[in-house]
């Protein structure tokens, strides 16, 4: 058991290394090394797609809030021009009605008065 | 405090319309004809118009001035405050209230009014009554009152009528012209079997 300790105490004991070994090394190394292509974690890391629509959750309701708002405003206003102009047809149809019912009226009376009158009955009595 | 003021803004909100609603006195000239909706059910055929200052503006807006008639019209209407028609046709004879008319006959004793035709045919049991209210040299309103047997018909125009409007709205709308002059009151003509009548017969 103490052999082995001793062996091993040996075997991890610092050796200086030999003379121009870390020249060597430098030299076997290439002169330029391409800067490291660095990735931020965020990126290489899945990102849950939640994360995105969370970012463009609340312009993206805004949009399709303006624009409902808006179509649904040209919509009723559309519908209020033609409910508009329905009822003013309406109403100009009603004012031709009562202006020809008048007229009707109008020519009832001027047929009256025009129409020939019955004979008195004193001509009668001048004829016999 | 907020309920207050909420109450408050709430009830001036609902006041406002309501007060702008209120109607004062009708204007000179127009008659309170009823629906007469118990007529109406009755009728073979009823008109009902009602139609007051903003209504006639209105529609007035949607008259085709290319159309000879509703141009003319338009042109009638412009002086006009208001045309109340209710005409009832029925499918059997006097189906309607001789009360509704005498109530209209009774406005129409109010001062002011005055009766320029006044035709009944006992042939065509037709009776036709056309008044006037003139006020201040002018016609302010019109009322005409007409019943055949299967027909009961109230008309009333209000606002500044003028005779030569009249006039036109009697040869646009095929009533012949009556020869009425501005200003005048109508006079009845004689009919012309009346004034052979008066003659003296020659053998």
């Amino acid at each position: 058991m103490k052999d082995i300790e001793e062996s091993l105490r040996r075997a991890m004991r610092p050796v200086e290394p030999p003379q121009g070994f870390a020249e060597r090394v430098m030299r076997a190394l290439p002169e330029r090394t391409a800067p490291a292509n660095v990735v931020p974690l965020s990126i290489v890391r899945k990102t849950p797609a939640v994360a995105a629509w969370r970012r463009f959750s609340v312009p993206a309701a805004l949009a399709a809030s303006l624009l409902i708002a808006v179509f649904t405003g040209q919509h009723v206003a559309t519908l209020q021009a033609e409910r508009e102009e329905q009822a003013g047809l309406a109403a100009s149809r009603e004012l031709m009605q009562a202006l020809r019912v008048t007229s009707q009226k109008l020519d009832l009376a001027y047929e009256a008065v025009q129409r020939p009158a019955p004979a008195p009955p004193a001509e009668e009595e001048n004829r016999s | 405090m907020n309920a207050r003021l909420v109450s408050g803004l709430l009830a001036l909100l609902i006041a406002g319309p309501l007060m702008a609603q209120a109607k004062g006195p009708p204007p000179r000239g127009q008659l309170l004809l009823p629906e007469m909706a118990s007529l109406a059910d009755k009728a073979s055929e009823s008109v009902s118009v009602t139609l007051d200052s903003q209504l006639l503006g209105f529609a007035s807006r949607f008259l085709n001035p290319e159309d000879p008639d509703e141009a003319a019209a338009k042109k009638i209407v412009s002086s006009l405050t208001g045309i109340y028609v209710r005409k009832f046709t029925f499918d059997t004879d006097y189906a309607y209230p001789k009360a509704d008319i005498e109530g209209i006959r009774r406005q129409l004793a109010a001062p002011g009014w005055s009766q320029i035709v006044g035709a009944r045919s006992k042939k065509d049991q037709t009776n036709v009554d056309v008044y006037m209210l003139v006020d201040g040299g002018k016609a302010r309103g019109l009322a005409i009152i007409a019943s055949e047997p299967r027909e009961f018909a109230v008309v009333n125009i209000v606002g500044s009528i003028d005779l030569e409007q009249l006039h036109e709205l009697e040869g646009k709308f095929g009533v012949p012209e009556m020869q009425i002059e501005s200003g005048k009151k109508p006079a009845v003509a004689p009919a012309p079997a009346a004034k052979e009548a008066s003659k003296p017969r020659t053998p």
